[in-house]
């Protein structure tokens, strides 16, 4: 096991709330040094990702074309101040910073999940007038198990259990389901910019614990090749770009150069009917400025971290074995689509691959070459701001974990065995370990 | 049922045990759950203000499901306008305009819901119709971010007035909306003509423009411009200040001595299809629990409940307090009507010009004396009087203009002959002062 001591620094410094990082705006801080030309875009792109979009025709028709079938009306509503959704506690409560991914077994014509034939890729709760929106999911939790850490504590994780109501386009039977909370969308731009040699490298490395990690292979629809997966959960899109374009028509119904088709699946007519907001309704300028705002976000500097239990922390995380996939250190690659991205060190603590996380994370619905098993290895920067930022505390892809210790608890696959030492860890050396996570 | 385990070699079969039967939790199925209703409220709410209000109103009430469509109020007639089953429930939103207009129309109802404990009013402002159509569920308040580092520096005393903006000494340190393109202005641009005086105002405006940026997008860029430290003084409606001080940004904002506020209302379509949830989410607005929300950090607006100052900070500002002594005395009834044409007059007199009038105010107080005090009268002039503001036809071909072409050709005209006399006087204090 390696067993190095790293110093993390502040990764940046220098923004207005660098005086308090812990603001619910930490995340929405643009990079420091932007001229004056590149704030301006800067904050379009931030308008258009704060923007609530409108039906189609309206006065307003730089922000119209609202689904026919959505989710949500803007790009906040799923990532509030830029952090993470949770998940709805009770089974009353509506998915309001959350979706469920749909399909049926199969691929689609890029090795992607095969779409439900009624209900397309995801469930679209709400439709513009005219248009049913596609049904109701309610989730239910259920404690399942109770696992006992060193000292006695005892830590009770649940999953949710999904239920279809109010279907409006038939049955939805034999339907494969994933429950999936908005992410964080701080540190993208350099995570897009972390080359693909790179990505396919740590792939081959041999890695302690039996940990694998490899790359999943996607569809980019800009290049129209395969091209190896960065972001969303399962590493199912290849570049900012084009999880920003993804989002806009799968969440908010809004059609973009990457993704120019509205998001109606053969039997949804009125929605096939339905009037657009142009073609596309996300202009490529639009989508540039999105894209610009998204990679300029500054990453939050690191709170505590010369405190020493911070660091005794820092040295348990990699003694376990966490730092084998959550890796402090990447470097961005020369070819970086915003030049003052390129050529970076950053600490992500990620490794942007997929890994097995055993059983009791599957969602039993595979996506490119990830299995149901397998998930990206959650970038860790800013997760010590959670609850400054998302107002919450809800961790993992369907916000399952309330607190980190249940998310560390559900490790499973390739993670077992730094899962186990955690939960052997004394009390003290535990909680050392929190405040080092706290302190990203 | 859930197994325990401490995840100890011997009991590890016991974990992956417990694991297995989440295969069973985790079956998906279509489930028969309790039909909830529809309420169709339209709004120009952002998300923050919205997803907060759908969150906590249909906790309270599971029995209803808010549908929100969303239009900017400049938008939203047709859609309310709209009968049958694609219908609204409820109008929520700030624009007073808006409202006059449905009512007029017939398309309210009587908001036949308790509301004890809401005075209506603010000092000179009726924030509630009077006729009982449409009720303020929130409302902001005019004045001036600061950021306090900033002025230290460069050794600026703060505003506390209008007036005190027009003083040279504040030139190139201000961030001013533009009341031509940004929604929330046309009122801060009427507070002080109502305060001073038509001519005194539109004078210390002409100071004002040319000691400015301006800025011609919404209320966070303002602050923006502050946190940044790329200006000291930004004028303002209060909630994007006070939103971005209460998530960390160094900023104070200053109320004037004379202050004016902005209310949100709340309507019940007279064709509401759901008329019980439409009530349940109005009452729910006007709760207590409903005005707390608008005090969240991301919204900081004002409550219209009295009683609910009593549970917020001691420095959270109340304007019913300043009210009753003696603030708020700008009169929004008086200012409605007028608004468009004052945010024309402004964009064509003043931020068309705003370079030139930044160097000939600087030249005229360079050059002092009667040349000086003569072309400072030829750049405080304004081309209108106040009654001519308040010509119906005036009022209507700016309120128009984006629905009707007759109107934006009147409109236009108007602009272009104010552009024009404008430019024609500032070219005179130009040769006046070249004189010197």
């Amino acid at each position: 096991m390696k067993k190095t001591m790293i110093l993390i620094f502040a990764l940046m410094a220098g923004n207005a709330l660098a005086q308090n990082a812990a603001s619910p705006e930490a995340f929405a801080q643009p990079m420091p040094g932007l001229s004056d030309t590149e704030r301006e875009q800067f904050f379009r792109g931030r308008t258009l990702v704060r923007q609530s979009w409108v039906v189609a025709p309206s006065k307003d028709d730089q922000v119209d074309g609202l689904g026919p079938l959505y989710n949500r009306l803007a790009c906040i509503s799923c990532h509030p101040h830029n952090g993470r959704g949770r998940p709805p506690e009770a089974a009353t409560e509506r998915m309001l910073s959350m979706l469920v991914r749909l399909s049926v077994p199969g691929h689609d014509d890029h090795g992607g999940p095969k779409p439900h034939p009624a209900y397309g890729g995801q469930l679209n709760e709400e439709g513009i007038p005219g248009v049913p929106g596609e049904g109701r999911a309610t989730l239910r939790w259920h404690e399942v198990v109770t696992v006992r850490l060193a000292g006695g504590e005892k830590v009770s994780l649940r999953k949710p259990q999904i239920k279809f109501a109010e279907l409006a386009y038939g049955p939805i039977d034999g339907v494969l389901t994933s429950p999936r909370v908005g992410e964080q969308m701080v540190g993208m731009g350099y995570l897009d910019a972390v080359s693909e040699a790179t990505l396919e490298g740590m792939a081959k490395e041999t890695k302690p614990d039996g940990v694998k990690g490899r790359v999943n292979r996607v569809w980019n629809p800009e290049t129209k090749r395969m091209e190896a997966g960065r972001f969303g959960y399962k590493c199912n899109m290849p570049t900012l770009r084009a999880q920003s374009a993804g989002a806009f028509n799968g969440d908010i119904g809004i059609t973009s150069p990457l993704f120019p088709d509205e998001n109606c699946t053969s039997v949804q007519k009125a929605c096939q009917k339905a009037p657009n907001g142009g073609s596309p309704e996300l202009s490529a300028a639009q989508l540039d400025e999105v894209e610009f705002y998204l990679a300029h976000l500054d990453v939050p500097p690191r709170r505590n971290a010369a405190d020493p239990v911070v660091k005794r922390g820092e040295v348990r995380f990699a003694e376990i074995g966490c730092a084998a996939c959550h890796r402090q250190e990447l470097k961005t690659g020369d070819g970086a689509h915003f030049p003052r991205l390129a050529g970076q060190t950053i600490r992500p603590y990620t490794d942007l691959l997929v890994h097995d996380m055993g059983k009791g994370l599957s969602d039993r619905r595979p996506d490119g070459l990830a299995s149901g098993s397998e998930w990206r290895t959650s970038p860790l920067w800013g997760l010590g701001l959670t609850a400054a930022v998302s107002e919450s505390g809800f961790y993992l892809h369907d916000g399952r974990a309330r607190s980190l210790v249940e998310a560390i608890v559900w490790h499973g696959g390739e993670a077992t065995k730094a899962r186990d030492r955690f939960v052997r860890l004394g009390k003290d050396e535990r909680e050392a370990l929190l405040a080092f996570l706290n302190s990203l | 049922m859930p197994v325990t385990s401490d995840l100890s070699s011997s009991s590890r079969r016991a974990f992956v045990k417990g694991l297995s039967l989440l295969a069973l939790a985790g079956a998906a199925g279509a489930g028969r759950a309790a039909q909830r209703r529809d309420v169709v409220v339209v709004t120009s709410y952002p998300d923050e203000v919205v997803s907060r209000f759908e969150a906590a109103f249909e906790k309270a009430h599971p029995e209803w499901r808010l549908r929100i469509v969303w239009h900017m109020p400049h938008d939203a007639l047709p859609t309310l306008r709209r009968p049958g089953p694609e219908g609204v429930d409820v109008y929520w939103t700030p624009s007073p305009r808006n409202y006059a207009i449905l009512k007029g129309e017939g398309l309210l109802r009587k908001l036949d819901v308790d509301r004890s404990g809401l005075p209506g009013r603010i000092g000179n402002t009726l924030i509630d119709d009077a006729d009982g159509y449409y009720a303020a569920t929130e409302t902001a308040g005019y004045g001036f971010a600061i950021n306090p580092d900033y002025l230290k520096a460069h050794g600026l005393p703060e505003p506390t007035d209008w007036t005190d903006l027009a003083d040279a000494r504040y030139g190139g340190h201000i961030a001013l909306p533009n009341p031509g393109r940004v929604g929330f202005a046309p009122v801060m641009a009427d507070i002080p003509l109502q305060a001073y005086g038509w001519e005194k105002g539109w004078a210390m405006w002409s100071a004002i423009t040319a000691n400015s940026m301006l800025v011609d997008r919404g209320g966070t860029f303002v602050s923006d411009e502050l946190s940044s430290g790329r200006r000291g003084i930004g004028v303002s409606i209060d909630f994007f200040v006070a939103a971005a001080i209460a998530k960390g940004a160094p900023l104070r904002f200053i109320y004037p001595k004379n202050g004016g506020v902005n209310p949100g209302q709340v309507a019940i379509m007279a064709g509401a299809r759901n008329l019980d949830g439409a009530r349940a989410f109005v009452t729910f607005l006007l709760s207590d629990a409903g005005q707390k929300i608008v005090t969240h950090p991301d919204i900081r607006k004002l409550p219209v409940r009295p009683s609910v100052y009593a549970g917020l900070d001691a420095g959270y500002h109340n304007p019913f307090a300043v009210a009753a002594a003696g603030g708020y005395g700008y009169d929004s009834d008086r200012g409605i009507g007028r608004l468009p044409v004052i945010a024309a007059l402004f964009d064509s007199v003043l931020a068309q010009h705003r370079e030139t009038l930044a160097e000939l105010w600087a030249k005229a107080r360079r050059v002092g004396g009667e040349r000086g005090e003569q072309a400072k009268r030829l750049l405080s002039a304004v081309p209108i009087s106040e009654a001519d503001a308040d010509k119906t036809e005036w009022q209507q071909a700016f309120a128009n203009r984006r629905d009707d072409a007759k109107a934006e050709a009147a409109a236009v005209a108007l602009e272009q002959q104010w552009v024009a006399e404008s430019g024609a006087r500032l070219a005179r204090a130009g040769k006046l002062l070249e004189q010197s």
